[in-house]
């Protein structure tokens, strides 16, 4: 048995429609009618102790329910999770002192207080010793850098230090597991690369197996080995990220620089276009290899320089996210 | 307990970053609710009694009542502002925490500006004490300090009830005004001047009968029953169930989606 396992799980939610027109509201209220949003049909996937997945998928996907019924917040339709042994919501007052959740959009700190005050009462709320909780803590700064901006009011924080110290208070307690909802939402590229490294940090050192949602790719590539991707309630797919990037990841962006012209009629050829001082072309890698397209574009033209990309992350999930029409 | 007043001090520790503000709508709540009073005493200038009933026995009972619902407004704000709870989101933390959920929305808000209200409820209590034509002795004296336990549990398992309601509806109704507030105003005179479906209303189905009722005339030697000492503390019985519709409501709770 895994350490996570999530069998067939379903949620649907109930919406009243809200009617238009003059007496809109006052129908709505004697005659109630439901729509039914199906947020997941379906998901089973097990995770093993001290794994970090990355969990994606579009907006509206099902990835904050998905979470949310994982840390027991809300109960699925059908279906099981047993994580330590344990069903989150059935048994949450034991469960919830093991696992740390981070909402990115959502804060557990007292807004007009110093994070350290917060953190003081988070030991009482989860009745931890002195001795231990001094220990955590004091890695905690150390690791994450809070000497400076833990006596400052959290209201006066920037994004950045706030969303440290967040994880911080998330970690207070020592959980197994960490929940992360887009940890990296808004930060700036000094305090995202902050994030992930602790984040890294800390399940090598701690063995803490964390789960993030996210919808900045470049967190999955620095994070996540595997990926679980999810659309309409449905998974799609559940791997490492290179095999993705094998299956999907195809074309190459190959700009040469050239004052000659050329119109390549080659079905390797996905675009061509022109640019100031060359050309640009989109290959599909899977018709052509890299050094025969070389020499196929030297043959014709003189090349000044060449520059090669291999495509971005982001443009791969919206590849995939066309192909399962999510 | 213990988390509570650790909780208490946070509060408290927020509050203090805004010292200005605090106090000037500290004042302003003290005149805005002297009002309430005002009206009692402008009411008994032009009539002696009401009922058989005289100003200072009125505002012993409006006392009592403003006295439990202010120190629940106070100190239990967290479960009056439930709905805001739920709207914004922030119920999926404190499910989160392992403590009792109850007590973890108790502790989610102190209002010190309530305070005034509740100072304001003490002073009139006092001069209603000190004034009434009753001859204090220890049962009456139990009593009194029975209808104002009571009327702190009252008002709480009506605010509990009305909270639970928010599981069903996500925003709470009129329908909890109509209970905190509408009960409350009735509740302020002895309910013996209303009519007969009044106060069975008061007395079996919200027991403000027996926090403020039952008990005055106790005090007033209108009764000599010993079960009227006591019959304040049927109204804790209230509380279980309201407990119960709580919970029960909380497995209904589908959160808001982010």
């Amino acid at each position: 048995m895994s350490f996570i396992e999530v069998k067939h799980i379903k949620k649907t939610f109930k919406v009243p429609i809200k009617s238009d027109g003059k007496f809109g509201a006052l129908k709505t209220f004697f005659n109630r009618k439901y729509n039914y949003i199906k947020a997941i049909s379906d998901i089973s996937f097990s995770i093993k102790k001290g794994e970090i997945v990355g969990y994606i998928g579009p907006n509206g996907a099902g990835k904050s329910t998905t979470i949310k019924i994982l840390s027991g917040i809300l109960v699925p339709d059908s279906g099981n999770v047993v994580i330590d042994k344990m069903t989150p919501w059935i048994d949450r007052k034991k469960y919830v002192s093991k696992i740390g959740v981070v909402f990115g959009q959502r804060s557990q700190l007292w807004w007009d207080i110093p994070a350290i005050d917060s953190f003081n009462l988070l030991k009482d709320i989860y009745k931890l010793e002195d001795s231990e909780y001094q220990k955590t803590l004091n890695e905690l700064i150390e690791l994450l850098n809070l000497k400076d901006i833990i006596n400052i009011p959290v209201r006066q924080l920037s994004l950045g230090n706030r969303m440290k110290c967040e994880i911080a208070a998330s970690l207070i307690h020592r959980p197994k597991i960490l929940f992360l909802d887009e940890p990296t939402i808004g930060l700036d590229a000094v305090s995202k690369k902050i994030v992930r490294e602790f984040i890294k940090k800390i399940n090598k050192q701690n063995k803490v197996t964390v789960i993030l949602t996210t919808h900045d790719m470049a967190d999955i590539e620095a994070l996540a080995k595997r990926i679980i991707l999810i659309g309409k309630g449905q998974l799609l797919y559940d791997g490492s990220l290179t095999k993705l990037k094998r299956k999907y990841d195809y074309l190459r962006k190959i700009t040469v620089i050239t004052k000659d012209k050329v119109k390549l009629e080659n079905d390797c050829v996905v675009e061509q276009n022109t640019i100031d001082d060359g050309i640009e072309f989109i290959i599909d890698i899977r018709k052509i290899e890299i050094n025969e397209f070389i020499k196929l574009i030297s043959s014709k033209i003189s090349i000044s320089d060449i520059d090669i990309d291999s495509g971005n992350i982001d443009e791969l999930i919206v590849k995939l996210y066309e192909d399962f029409k999510i | 307990m213990g988390l509570y007043f650790k909780y208490f001090k946070i509060h408290f520790k927020s509050e203090l970053q805004y010292k200005l503000s605090f106090m000037m709508s500290f004042i302003s709540q003290f005149f805005v609710f002297f009002g309430y009073y005002f009206t009692i005493i402008c009411l008994f200038d032009k009539f002696s009694n009401i009922k058989g009933f005289t100003l200072y026995e009125v505002l012993l009972t409006f006392g009592i009542i403003q006295f439990g619902f202010s120190f629940c407004e106070t100190f239990f704000r967290g479960i009056d502002q439930f709905d805001d709870l739920i709207v914004a989101g922030n119920f999926d933390k404190l499910l989160l925490r392992p403590r009792n959920i109850l007590l973890q929305v108790f502790c989610e808000q102190v209002s010190f500006i309530k305070l005034s209200r509740l100072l304001q409820s003490i002073i009139v209590l006092v001069i209603a004490i000190i004034n009434i034509d009753v001859i204090w002795n220890i049962e009456k004296i139990i009593t009194l300090i029975f209808m104002i336990i009571s009327s702190i549990f009252i008002f709480l398992s009506i605010l509990i009830i009305t909270a639970a309601y928010c599981f069903y509806t996500i925003k709470g109704l009129e329908v909890r005004n109509v209970l905190t507030y509408g009960c409350r105003e009735m509740a302020q005179y002895p309910i013996g001047i209303f009519k007969k479906g009044f106060v069975m209303f008061f007395t079996l189905i919200v027991p403000f009968g027996f926090i403020n009722y039952y008990p005055l005339l106790f005090i007033l030697g209108k009764e000599t029953n010993k079960l009227f000492i006591i019959c304040p503390l049927i109204t804790l019985l209230y509380l279980i169930p309201s407990i119960i519709i709580f919970y029960k409501g909380m497995e209904k709770y589908s959160s808001v989606g982010s």
